[in-house]
């Protein structure tokens, strides 16, 4: 980088990447054919410059935030002679940057004057890619081969001219062929829309386009350091565990020592984690330093730009064959959901000893899985339990969402209507009320989860992913309390009751019922703290109970939440 | 379709301006003005405008200030200011006046302000939390530490009644009356004072509502709450319990406030000697009774704005078109709305304080950038435009009411495109040395470069970030902002308009002559607007076609009952008729307008290639639900006029353009006079806005008054 960078020239230049990557994922929602990306957003646009480093980012699904980069610069290593006209795909993380195999990138160079200014990248997850299971989720995989088709970088057009070959190819290795046809090309188009904009950005600010690229990283660079000096110097831990990899019952740890030294400089040391898994939990480096960004960027001010400058300002240890950075042929799918969890919140208990003001409670883990069955007319309807959706964590100042999407969306899916559900599939949803005494106790209070039960109208196939199965409450923090776990048993039509598996498929019979209770978050600070009027609510209200109320929070109250003032003030002092 | 938020400017914030001088469009010889009178008044949260056309649509306008503790007051001091002006009395106006439209953010500051009436919700037993749930959408995912709003309705009050219908309306379980009467006992013993009841398919039938409600109000017997009992059946038959519950209670929390506020301003009207209805304008653009409105008071949330979105249809001619994409830009935001061949663009839905309200209103899309935007240099030295903004107090630094933050305005004031002196009609005085103090140690010191680049720096990412929301509401619809005019409102919106423009390939611009008071007039446009809808799920075939036409007959029935009733007369009453559809799978849906299987099936495509760029060929498509929209003509002005009497007083100063640097150009104090086109560079200096004509754009004054900016060729 040489001379001096015109701060006009280049706010002008951020905002236009910003809103050029938007203009992206309005032509992906408005051409893309499968459901997944016009409803629950699962894609990401994204911008590169010459190097490879993501500069821009529309609001994509929050877990895709970070690994971008990874992918572009594999196809910088591996497709030598780049040339305008070109496009690529890749999807493996073992070969080509990838997080995991559904989430396909198509990447298009840009250039300007004759040189290579950027690329212009859009990230999917498609309805099929093959494997051992329809939908992309194999729960059986032991090897990445069982989880579908691995890409490493590939030059799907040429100068201009699509590899037919290849996309046949593509197309053989899908249960859906119409969808991905249909889907890759609206990723092409949204990618050369990028790729004409960043060619032209480049082309007006001519010869200082480099420069302007790197000050935009540069700058994000500087507000993550600042934001990193504002902690304490010092080493601090966190840890999370699961006890599933999704096949067996097994305690997989994710360890993160985070080290602040004087001058705001930021390493993750991951290196006590787990050793790699037989499941499909393994997180590849791209989705650990996606989790990370992501965790960074909640806890900090989100309005640091989210471009990977911000990510220079962190150092990320993760040894390889260990669950954060598996070594193939580690089957990897689940990870951008399980372990993502587990390692934001590994990385959220390490900084809240920095910073307990800051600190987020830990969100609860959702325990809803999949259910499909046969129309009338053959065809197959399938659905997802998602009105059993789990609580947040507290934060100072706000408690849980009482039930609420993936911590991996940050809350960003939305939970269908019951009336549409019931419209939609052969249901009847029996109950979504929220739990009593289930959200983690504290200053400020989990999110409580939910009573959910459904009455299944129809023979079906049931997918189970109960993580949050007989756990899964969030942790509760700086003296607040973890959210309860969760439940979830079948009801047979003949009265007979079994627990549901954590994972695994299972059939069951027109007249089922599942029973589910999802786990509350944690709460934050001392229970003790919170203000009586908001306990006392909370009684009215009946999401806690007399007793709790007077255990847990030290408030004596009745069930109409009528505070007995002395006996409260009495009972808080007794401590 | 996406909600969105309300835009910043209908904000409830009081602010203590000083009342400028009357417009010069008022300058009409006044006294020649013949009835009968139309007149339009729009209580906004600083100004009551009011606007009056004669029989020849000569136009009065005039302001006063607005009394947010008692707002019919400042609709009375209007009348009498307009009387005053056409020397009459009030009661010598109004009996001459054959068209009252009111628009009023009294719904929309009782919701911002959490002024909401106590209510109580009756809802599916095992379904308390839908309010609380919000089916678990943040606005902004990565704002995580914001808390939800509190629902409408505490849990406590949320009250379970047991009965189940089926998607298709029939019953799985009876109404439990036993329920009901429960909870008429708690909300008897309560402070309540209205009720919503919203069970799961009431929409596929009406009768557990119908029932629950008739044994409420049976048993509430004088309690207060009896007189508002809101069932989702009735007012939102629409499938999705979460948005159509929290637009029900909505309903319910504005009708005892809104009641009253409308009883009051009829009574006085009355006493005034006014022989007709008042008319008020909804978040649709379009007017109701006041019996309506007092049904669905939130279809009043969008009421000023969505009348100023209706006025862009009067500036429909031959030499503008009737495609317009607006910027209505003020002291802290800039909104972006869509028309196209005279119809609003409507949103399904909209969101005001974090509340959904799934009723039909104009597409308002909202950026934070005004003449109060401040700009800055952040923690790690870039240079930064909004959204933050100085309101109108302190303001901007330039107005010596003690802000020191550079805004947008201090930046046009250093390069010339405002004058030091008096400003907004005499409202202010702006200070350049003020201004440029503050740029000179906020921006041009921290970024190292020189003033006028930090001032022009600051326009032009303020000016890129406009053109980049015309774009987002273009684009986003398929459209090419090349194809419309870009109006050009509000006191900064003609500064900015010629330039935002150029960046989108639009070679014309108008700024409407009545810009002070866009929103009273549009209410002069306005027709009466009723829409209704009912789900209806069935393969798109023939016999599905006649069934949808049966149900659209018999909606039809009653929205004709309901307007003639009303008073209005049969002979005017428009009727459409709509279907949403998709294809099979789908979850979103298109509204297109009905017809025979054929037809609905060529318009469901078109509609969803121009949407979504491709079609499934033969696809299986199905009806989601079918909806009209009735409308009764108003009278309204044949023709508007409004002149600039004085010849233009003509001054020279530096000015910076785009792409020109400071230039010498001329300025004028009011409009070119008719017939003599000013090119730029130039200034319209005009009493409430600044009209910015950049080199290679000429100005000229149209027959009703508004200015055409157009680019050479």
């Amino acid at each position: 980088m040489k001379g001096r960078i015109d701060p006009v020239q280049r706010a002008l230049a951020q905002s236009r990447l910003d809103h050029l990557s938007r203009q992206m994922g309005h032509a992906m929602t408005r051409t893309a054919r499968s459901p997944i990306f016009a409803q629950a957003h699962d894609f990401s646009c994204f911008l590169a410059d010459a190097r490879g480093f993501v500069v821009a980012q529309a609001d994509g699904i929050p877990i895709h935030t970070g690994s971008g980069g990874f992918a572009v610069r594999a196809i910088l290593r591996d497709a030598p002679g780049l040339a305008p006209g070109d496009a690529f795909l890749l999807n493996d993380p073992y070969l080509a940057g990838g997080n995991h195999l559904p989430d396909w990138v198509v990447a298009v160079p840009a250039f300007a004057r004759g040189a290579l200014a950027g690329f212009a990248c859009v990230r999917a997850h498609q309805s099929d890619i093959g494997g051992g299971a329809a939908g992309t989720y194999n729960p059986e995989a032991t090897e990445i081969f069982h989880e579908g088709i691995r890409l490493p970088v590939l030059r799907l057009i040429e100068v201009g001219r699509v590899r037919e070959d290849l996309w046949r190819l593509l197309l053989a290795n899908s249960r859906t062929p119409d969808l991905l046809d249909g889907d890759l090309r609206a990723m092409l188009g949204a990618a050369r829309l990028g790729a004409a904009g960043l060619t032209q950005l480049a082309e007006e600010v001519g010869a200082a386009w480099c420069g302007i690229s790197e000050a935009i990283l540069a700058h994000a660079e500087a507000l993550q350091r600042r934001a990193f000096q504002s902690l304490p110097p010092g080493t601090y831990e966190g840890e999370e565990t699961t006890d599933t990899d999704g096949r067996n019952a097994a305690l997989i740890r994710v360890q993160a020592r985070l080290t602040i030294a004087a001058s705001g400089e930021a390493r993750f040391d991951f290196n006590g984690s787990s050793p790699q898994v037989e499941g499909f939990k393994n997180s590849p480096y791209a989705n650990t330093v996606s989790a990370v960004g992501l965790a960074l960027a909640a806890f900090f001010d989100p309005t640091i730009p989210r471009n990977e400058g911000r990510l220079r300002a962190v150092a990320i240890d993760a040894l390889e064959g260990s669950c954060v950075n598996p070594r193939p042929p580690a089957p990897v799918t689940m990870c951008t959901v399980f372990l993502a969890h587990e390692i934001i919140h590994a990385v959220w208990k390490a900084l809240a000893q920095a910073d307990p003001e800051r600190a987020s409670a830990g969100w609860a883990k959702n325990l809803f899985g999949v259910m499909s069955g046969l129309r009338a007319d053959g065809s197959r309807w399938v659905g997802y339990h998602a009105q059993a959706a789990a609580g947040s964590g507290a934060v100072a100042g706000r408690d849980g969402f009482d039930s609420i999407g993936h911590l991996c969306t940050l809350g960003g899916l939305a939970i269908p209507n019951v009336e549409t559900q019931e419209r939609d599939y052969p249901v009847r949803v029996l109950r979504q009320e929220l739990r009593r005494d289930s959200g983690g106790a504290g200053c400020w209070r989990g999110g409580t989860g939910v009573h959910y039960a459904v009455r299944l109208l129809a023979p079906s196939t049931q997918s189970f992913r109960g993580e949050g199965v007989g756990a899964g409450g969030g942790y509760g923090i700086c003296g607040g309390h973890d959210g309860a776990p969760g439940a979830m048993t079948i009801r047979f039509p003949d009265g007979r009751e079994e627990p549901a598996p954590r994972y695994g498929l299972g059939s069951l019979p027109a007249g089922a019922e599942l029973h589910a209770d999802s786990p509350g978050g944690g709460g934050w600070g001392d229970p003790r703290a919170r203000d009586p009027a908001l306990v006392a609510a909370d009684v009215r209200d009946g999401l806690l109970s007399v007793q709790a109320a007077r255990d847990l929070y030290g408030v004596v109250c009745d069930v109409r939440g009528v505070i007995d003032r002395a006996a409260t003030e009495a009972l808080r002092a007794e401590r | 379709m996406a909600g969105r938020r309300l835009p910043e400017k209908t904000g409830s914030r009081q602010t203590k301006v000083p009342l400028p001088n009357p417009s010069p469009v008022t300058a009409l010889s006044v006294r020649s003005l013949r009835p009968p009178f139309r007149i339009g008044i729009d209580v906004g949260g600083t100004f009551t405008d009011l606007v009056l056309a004669d029989a020849d649509g000569a136009l009065l306008v005039r302001k006063t200030p607005s009394t947010p503790a008692q707002p019919e007051d400042g609709v009375f001091t209007a009348l009498a200011l307009a009387a005053k002006a056409l020397g009459r009395d009030a009661p010598g106006l109004v009996a001459d006046t054959a068209l009252l439209v009111h628009g009023s953010t009294v719904a929309t500051n009782a919701v911002l302000e959490g002024k909401l009436a106590p209510i109580a919700l009756l809802c599916t037993a095992g379904f308390r939390d839908t309010l609380a749930i919000r089916r678990g959408m943040r606005a902004d995912p990565w704002d995580h530490r914001a808390p939800f709003p509190a629902p409408l309705v505490p849990r406590h009050l949320r009250l379970p009644v047991r009965g189940r219908l089926a998607p298709d309306g029939t019953e799985w379980e009876p109404l439990e009356e036993k329920d009901v009467l429960d909870a008429a006992e708690t909300i008897g013993a309560s402070d309540v004072e209205a009720v919503a009841i919203g069970f799961l398919h009431a929409y596929a039938d009406p009768a557990h509502e119908r029932r629950a409600a008739a044994l409420l109000r049976q048993a509430l017997g004088e309690h207060p709450a009896a007189r508002h009992i809101v069932c989702s059946s009735e007012v939102l038959p629409i499938v999705g319990e979460y948005e159509r519950i929290a637009t029900v209670a909505m309903h319910a929390a504005l009708a005892p406030r809104i009641a009253r506020y409308l009883a009051a301003l009829e009574a006085r009207l009355k006493a005034l000697g006014y022989p007709r209805q008042l008319l008020l304008v909804q978040s649709n653009g379009g007017a109701c009774t006041v019996a309506q409105a007092c049904a669905r008071p939130a279809n009043l949330v969008l009421s000023g704005p969505a009348a100023g979105v209706a006025a862009l249809a009067a500036l429909a001619g031959p030499e503008t078109g009737e495609d317009f994409v607006a910027i209505e830009i003020g002291g802290t935001s800039c909104d972006v709305t869509l028309m196209r061949g005279r119809r609003v663009e409507l949103a399904e839905s909209l969101e005001i304080a974090g509340h959904p309200l799934a009723v039909p209103a104009v597409a308002i899309h909202t950026v934070g950038a005004g003449g109060g935007t401040i700009a800055g240099v952040d923690g790690a030295g870039a240079l930064y435009a909004g959204p933050r903004g100085a309101g109108a107090r302190p303001g901007p630094a330039g107005y010596g009411l003690g802000g020191t933050e550079p805004t947008v305005t201090d930046a046009q004031l250093l390069v010339g495109r405002l004058a030091p002196g008096p400003f907004a009609a005499g409202a202010l005085t702006l200070d350049a040395t003020l201004a440029r103090a503050a740029i000179e140690r906020r921006l041009a010191v921290p970024l190292g470069i020189a003033l006028e680049d930090a001032a022009a720096g600051v326009l032009r990412l303020v000016t890129q970030a406009i053109a980049q929301a015309v774009e987002e509401i273009t684009l986003r619809r398929g459209l090419d902002p090349r194809r419309f005019v870009l109006v050009a409102g509000g006191g900064a919106g003609p500064m900015f308009g010629c330039e935002v423009a150029e960046r989108l390939g639009i070679a014309r611009v108008l700024v409407p002559g009545l810009a002070g008071a866009f929103c009273a007039f549009g209410m002069l446009a306005a027709d009466i607007r009723l829409d209704r809808s009912a789900p209806f799920s069935a393969l798109l075939d023939g016999a599905a076609v006649a069934a949808a036409a049966e149900q659209l007959a018999a909606l039809e029935d009653e929205a004709r009952k309901e307007l003639t009733g009303e008073g209005f007369d049969a002979e005017t009453i428009v009727v459409q008729w709509e279907a949403c559809l998709r294809y099979r799978g789908q979850h979103g849906s298109l509204r297109v307008a009905f017809g025979d299987a054929q037809g609905l099936r060529a318009a469901f495509e078109a509609e969803h290639e121009a949407r979504f760029g491709h079609l499934q060929p033969g696809g299986v498509i199905e009806f989601v639900s079918l909806s009209l929209t009735a409308s009764a003509s108003l009278p309204r002005p044949s023709s508007r006029r409004h002149t600039h009497d004085a010849a233009p007083h003509e001054t020279r100063r530096a000015v910076w353009f785009f792409g020109h640097g400071m230039m010498a150009a001329r300025v004028l104090d009011s409009p070119p006079p008719h017939g003599m086109p000013l090119a730029g560079p130039a200034l319209l200096a005009l009493d409430t806005t600044t009209v910015v004509i950049p080199p290679g754009w000429a100005a000229r004054t149209l027959a009703a008054g508004d200015i055409l900016l157009e680019a050479a060729r």
